[in-house]
């Protein structure tokens, strides 16, 4: 991706939402802080990140999906795919899920409340085990992807999971059986 | 001024020595032997397909997957084989493979862009006949750089398991002439483990064992009211480290090498180059040379010897002749046999050292497929441990088939399996839901899991055979081979009883059960295959003697699984070693007395 048309991608935003407008909309805001994206479009990114920080929101515990930057770690791996079959997987499930919440709601997902993007993504989850529709099986695409870009990260390793592997021990950690036989 | 150009050094002036011994392949088999050799002082020359790969800059065993760009995963024009395609295509399975490499079905284990540089690109290696996952790796060390590191003894229950139930051939050894080889491998490499004192299992000379974990623990008390063992995992790897060899460290418990393919940057794992081959060069005998595709081992009419190993450059495709008093074979089981095969005279049109008929025959090897996995829900919630900073979790010794007869199969199998934290938590694309209480479901319960996976003996039949392709060559010119091998009846038997008692094991431990496969996955999976040219008594019946010499022409042994009479359920690397080191001994004490002039 040149710079050149980082910019200009940046100056699109800023003239399609505006410098309030994008302040006060999450998934705008979030998208004009991730200027390299290799796949998404700005607004689809915007809804990547929105969706994947509902699969996996921030809480007391740990951050989340969001903070993780788990939409573009996906866009990565999206712009480098061998085929186009997963591309177009996204971007057609993002299209079903705005579409879906604009016949809802009459508004993008993104414009939606809190409560009403929650909703709408429990009720693809409840046919999580046998999804029928399109969008229910997008959104078994976009947990899985969000699963493996936040339980990699740094957040997802460490805040959240706790681990304690990866160091070097001078003992074995656990429960010694040689003495007890 | 004058320049002094010091002129490169010649590639070639190797091959103008006769050595005492030509080694052919770089692994546990072709590195014992080099080791075993040198420090006999006999004059080596090591021949290796492959290259040197820097396998500490490949490894990188710390490395967090969020250091990485794809997160361990390789390129995404890499693609590595699925367990669907090998199930439901033919080999060769690179064909109509779109993507830039092929990998086989290790390079979809996590991390696998650790491993990409030390496993074969199946474009490159074709072969064909029967379903059949071969794993090959070709650079110097081979499968040791990333080995499993289960360092089991086979017991007579093995070695003699014909006497006991009537099939196949026993071995022309016994436990007894193999002990002390196990022994001083044992010493020289290092091993950690727990004594059980079992009769079908033998103790090895252990470093510091491994430690278990609550649920591990709680499956091995129950079973050992059934009579069953569940040991911590018996780890070719040193934990206390070795004084005697300066390139290897003890293990600090990182892990990496059960989170990924496996390697061990520090080589406290047991690997080729750093165990055996550095040690051997530095006794000044050992000469290596990479690159070094073996196509034919030679034949000198007048003795009716064995005169050396003709191969290709790898690069450069010219072909050279290494001459030897002595030839050893050491290039993996099938790639051994293909060698034989392949080299054909007068006086052995089947392929060397084939007059029996056997080389490629009684190809045998270690179902997988079976396996159990399970919940310890009390555990659900407890702080985090750390579980996974061991090579290894734990091994459940064999049962069947020792002291009374099943009614179903013969010969036995046993369990790998862990539980514990990973790295990654593998509960998590099962999981139902999203949000906090999915994240929270993740979290508690990511330590609760516990699974085990049989690995059983498969029979060698004769009809279960590798042959050279007639008609497919690799991009060397070399003919490939041709599988015609699959599980058999007492196979499928076995691996449906495997279900039951790992269902059974887990019930009676209070483990819930959540899932378990009684498919087979296809053969090959194991990366354990075995017995193409057996040893025997019997020159009409077997290929080699009980020194792993050919019966045919005595300066030729053949010192790698290809020579295992029968598979056993033990991983065979160490017996593999235990054996090449006994060999050698008897090859250099037959050299000393003049026997290959």
């Amino acid at each position: 991706m040149s710079d050149a048309s980082r910019v200009t991608r940046r100056g699109l935003l800023r003239l399609a939402g505006g410098a309030l407008a994008a302040s006060q909309v999450p998934g705008l805001r979030a998208a004009a802080a991730a200027p390299d994206l290799r796949f998404f479009t700005p607004d689809e990114y915007a809804l990547a990140d929105a969706l994947a920080e509902i699969v996996i929101p921030a809480d007391a515990h740990s951050g989340g999906a969001r903070a993780a930057g788990a939409a573009l770690y996906i866009d990565g791996r999206l712009a480098e795919a061998f085929t186009d079959e997963p591309r177009a997987l996204w971007r057609e499930g993002l299209r079903l899920i705005d579409a879906l919440a604009a016949r809802e709601h009459g508004e993008a997902f993104v414009r939606l409340t809190a409560p009403q993007q929650v909703r709408l993504l429990e009720r693809l989850a409840a046919a999580e085990s046998k999804p029928g529709t399109a969008e229910e099986r997008f959104f078994a695409e976009l947990k899985r992807r969000t699963i493996d870009a936040y339980y990699t990260s740094r957040i997802g390793i460490h805040d959240e999971l706790e681990y304690k592997g990866n160091v070097l021990l001078d003992e074995f950690a656990g429960i010694d059986v040689s003495q007890k036989r | 001024m004058l320049l002094r150009i010091r002129s490169a050094p010649d590639p070639d002036r190797d091959l103008l020595t006769r050595y005492d011994a030509v080694i052919v392949g770089s692994g546990a088999a072709g590195g014992m032997a080099a080791h075993v050799l040198t420090s006999h002082g006999l004059n080596v020359l090591l021949l290796e397909a492959g290259r040197k790969v820097d396998v500490e800059g490949e490894l990188k065993s710390m490395e967090w997957p969020y250091d990485h760009p794809r997160r361990g995963a390789m390129p995404a024009s890499y693609h590595a084989l699925t367990a669907k395609e090998y199930a439901i295509r033919q080999p060769p399975y690179a064909a109509g493979v779109p993507h830039d490499k092929v990998f086989s079905y290790v390079q979809s284990w996590g991390g696998s862009d650790y491993s990409r540089n030390l496993v074969v690109d199946e474009k490159e290696h074709p072969y064909t006949g029967t379903r059949y996952a071969w794993v090959r790796s070709r650079c110097l060390g081979g499968k040791t750089n990333i080995w499993g590191r289960l360092a089991l003894r086979l017991s007579d229950h093995d070695f003699k398991a014909a006497s006991r139930d009537g099939y196949g051939e026993d071995w022309p050894i016994a436990y007894a002439d193999v002990a002390p080889y196990y022994d001083r491998v044992d010493r020289y490499l290092g091993i950690s483990g727990v004594p059980e004192g079992l009769a079908h299992l033998p103790d090895s000379v252990f470093q510091r064992p491994t430690r278990l974990n609550a649920a591990e623990v709680r499956l091995r008390e129950a079973i050992a009211k059934m009579g069953r063992v569940l040991t911590p995992y018996r780890a070719g790897v040193t934990t206390d480290g070795l004084k005697h060899n300066k390139y290897r460290s003890r293990c600090y418990g990182r892990g990496a090498c059960a989170r990924r393919a496996g390697g061990c940057d520090i080589h406290a794992a047991f690997d080729s180059p750093t165990g055996l081959i550095s040690p051997a060069l530095d006794t000044g005998h050992l000469t290596i040379r990479t690159g070094a595709t073996a196509f034919e081992v030679t034949l000198d009419p007048a003795t009716g010897l064995a005169r050396g190993v003709a191969f290709i450059d790898t690069e450069t495709h010219k072909t050279y002749e290494a001459a030897g008093k002595a030839i050893v074979l050491a290039a993996s089981t099938l790639e051994s046999t293909r060698l034989m095969l392949l080299s054909r005279s007068q006086a052995h049109p089947a392929g060397i050292g084939n007059s029996s008929g056997h080389v490629g025959h009684n190809f045998c090897e270690h179902l997988m497929g079976p396996s159990v996995f399970g919940l310890v829900k009390d555990l659900a919630g407890r702080p985090r441990t750390l579980d996974d900073g061991r090579p290894g979790g734990f091994y459940l010794a064999r049962f069947r088939n020792l002291e009374t007869k099943h009614r179903d199969f013969i010969r036995g199998y046993g369990f790998e399996g862990s539980s514990g934290t990973g790295m990654f938590p593998s509960n998590a694309h099962s999981t139902p839901g999203l949000g906090s209480a999915f994240k929270k479901q993740v979290r508690d319960y990511a330590g609760a899991f516990i699974g085990m996976g049989g690995f059983g003996e498969v029979l060698p039949r004769y009809e279960h055979a590798v042959s050279i392709d007639p008609e497919v060559k690799d991009q060397w010119g070399v003919p490939v081979l041709r599988f015609d091998y699959r599980f058999g009846d007492n196979e499928k038997r076995m691996a449906a009883d495997m279900a039951v008692t790992g269902r059974e094991m887990f019930e009676a431990a209070g483990i819930e059960v959540l899932g378990a496969d009684t498919d087979l996955l296809t053969e090959g999976w194991s990366i354990h295959e075995l017995g193409t040219a057996r040893m025997g008594r019997d020159p009409r019946t077997s290929v080699l003697n009980e020194f792993q010499q050919a019966h045919d022409v005595r300066n030729l042994f053949v010192v790698d699984g290809s020579s295992h009479v029968s598979a056993s359920c033990q991983n065979p690397t160490w017996t593999i070693m235990a054996l090449a080191w006994r060999s050698c001994d008897y090859l250099a004490g037959e050299m000393r007395k003049g026997a290959f002039p």
